[in-house]
């Protein structure tokens, strides 16, 4: 189907949540962040997203990619690190 | 030593020490070694310590240390570091890789066939303005205004960097897997 053909189409559909595909993915982080103020709109795209065959499964994807970004791209303070912090707050302490 | 100071540690441990490893974390990705990121840490940690009667209990204490480090780094760091040049819209950006992968891989399994080190060299290859704000929100999870007082820019900044990060974080974990043979 090409392009100008599935616009046509889009149009013609009843837009879930009452919010276009469009308006969905250009706030799509923002709502996967839990960045949108306003409680309405943030109902909006989670029923167009629940009814969408388009916009889910791009949503879906980000999902994947943001969880998986938070969970592999962290590094913990070595011990020695620590180990080494608490004892310059201790000579910090002893210079009070 | 008095009852004073040692109850200052407690508190500065309590408070400011439970975010060891986010200092660590973004230190990492600002110096992009560990020698220089157990400095820059042991630096920040420091001057959050002696300032911290400046500190506003109750306020955010993460955000509060990383503006410490941000400011230390830009001080002492990036001087002896190479200056870094400045980003281009890349076409990288125009690229989305769901619609490369949709019809292969379209829930993105291919991530997790990478191994940690890729991803936090795909990570660290980010130029410096889209490395901050997607560890900070998508690693360390602060807001868009947290991270906004941090990098002291706009909201809006924050959110187009966030995009523009993500999308060239996503290329180049493509890329690799593609190499790598985990997507056909």
């Amino acid at each position: 189907m090409t392009g100008f053909i599935r616009d046509i189409m889009e149009k013609m559909m009843p837009q879930p949540g009452g919010i276009d595909c469009g308006g969905v993915m250009a706030q799509l982080y923002e709502y996967l962040d839990g960045e949108l103020d306003d409680p309405a709109l943030q109902e909006k795209i989670r029923a167009h997203l629940e009814k969408c065959r388009r916009c889910y499964p791009r949503y879906n994807f980000e999902k994947a990619f943001l969880r998986f970004v938070s969970d592999r791209g962290h590094t913990s303070a070595p011990p020695e690190l620590r180990r080494k912090i608490f004892q310059t707050l201790l000579e910090e302490e002893g210079h009070d | 030593m008095g009852e004073d100071s040692s109850g200052k540690q407690k508190e500065f441990e309590s408070e400011a020490l439970v975010h060891l490893d986010t200092l660590y974390n973004v230190a990492l990705r600002l110096t992009g070694n560990a020698s220089d990121a157990e400095d820059l840490v042991q630096d920040t940690v420091t001057k959050a310590y002696r300032a911290w009667d400046k500190y506003e209990a109750g306020t955010n204490c993460r955000a509060w240390l990383v503006t410490i480090m941000r400011n230390t780094f830009i001080n002492q760091f990036r001087r002896r570091s190479k200056q870094p040049s400045p980003v281009q819209f890349d076409a990288v950006e125009d690229i989305s890789v769901f619609e490369e992968v949709q019809e292969r891989d379209p829930e993105g399994s291919f991530f997790h066939s990478i191994v940690d080190e890729e991803v936090k060299r795909a990570i660290q290859e980010l130029p410096e303005e889209f490395r901050m704000p997607v560890i900070l929100s998508d690693v360390e999870g602060l807001s868009y205004a947290e991270i906004a007082e941090i990098l002291e820019l706009p909201v809006g900044t924050v959110k187009s960097r966030l995009f523009r990060g993500r999308r060239r974080l996503q290329q180049r974990l493509y890329e690799y897997a593609t190499e790598m043979g985990y997507i056909r």
